[in-house]
C-alpha cells in the first residue's frame, strides 16, 4: 500500500456543481484512505452555511431540482447529505476567515465541525498535500 | 466467508464509498464480492485495491454486470 496521500481542496463558488464535484472527490478520496482538506472561501463559503441548498448557475438553476433527481437514483445523497458523510469519514472542513468577515457569516450560521482558518494556516494544511484541486 | 455487495444501479463513487465501508466491517482475510453495472467501476475497483492495500482477487463481466471479488488484506 502507498503511504497516505494528502488531498487539498479550494473551493470559491457556492453553486450546486462546484459544491456537488468537491464533495463527491472528497468522499471518495476519504473512502480510498486519504486524508482530505478542504477550504471555502468567497462564495465557495455559502454552501457551509446551515440548510445551504445550492443551486446550479444562472438560467441552469431551474435544472437543480432534475440533477438531484437523477443523482438520488444512482444512490448519491444530495448536498447536506455530502457534507455530513464528509465529516463522518474525517474530511477537514475549513471556513476563510476573511470571508466570514466579509459576507458577515459566523461560526455558528456554519453547521457543525467547521474549522476556521486564516491564508497562513491553509498554507500550512496545503503545503504538504500531494493533490491540490481549485474548484471555483 | 464470502460477502456480497449489490451495488447494481448506483452511479460513481457510491459503489466505491458503499465498498470501503462495508470492508470497513469486515475481518481481515475475508472476501466480498462487489456487484457493479457502473462502467467506471473497471477502473476504478482496481485503484481502489491498489491504494488501500487490499486484493483484487477476480473480476467477471456478464452482460454489462460486473462482479469484483475482493479479499481484505489490511
Amino acid at each position: 500500500m502507498a503511504d497516505t496521500k494528502r488531498v487539498v481542496m479550494v473551493v470559491s463558488e457556492g453553486t450546486f456543481d462546484k459544491g456537488m464535484m468537491a464533495m463527491i472527490i472528497a468522499n471518495t478520496a476519504a473512502s480510498m484512505g486519504m486524508d482530505v482538506h478542504i477550504f471555502f472561501t468567497f462564495f465557495g463559503l455559502n454552501l457551509l452555511k446551515k440548510g445551504a441548498k445550492p443551486k446550479l448557475p444562472g438560467m441552469f438553476r431551474l435544472f437543480t431540482g432534475m440533477f438531484t433527481k437523477r443523482m438520488a437514483k444512482g444512490g448519491i445523497a444530495d448536498f447536506p447529505e455530502q457534507l455530513s458523510m464528509a465529516l463522518d469519514l474525517g474530511v477537514n472542513l475549513y471556513a476563510c476567515s476573511t470571508t466570514m468577515s466579509l459576507l458577515s457569516i459566523e461560526q455558528g450560521d456554519m453547521i457543525d465541525g467547521v474549522k476556521v482558518l486564516g491564508a497562513a494556516g491553509f498554507l500550512n494544511v496545503a503545503a504538504d498535500a500531494d493533490m491540490q484541486y481549485f474548484i471555483g | 466467508m464470502v460477502e456480497v455487495l449489490d451495488a447494481k444501479g448506483l452511479m460513481c463513487p457510491m459503489p466505491i464509498v458503499q465498498l470501503a465501508k462495508k470492508m470497513k466491517a469486515m475481518k481481515v482475510g475475508d472476501e466480498l464480492d462487489l456487484i457493479s453495472d457502473d462502467v467506471g467501476s473497471k477502473a476504478d475497483v482496481p485503484a481502489w485495491c491498489e491504494r488501500t492495500g487490499n486484493q483484487l482477487v477476480e473480476t467477471k463481466e456478464a452482460n454489462g454486470v460486473f462482479t469484483y471479488r475482493i479479499k481484505k488484506l489490511k
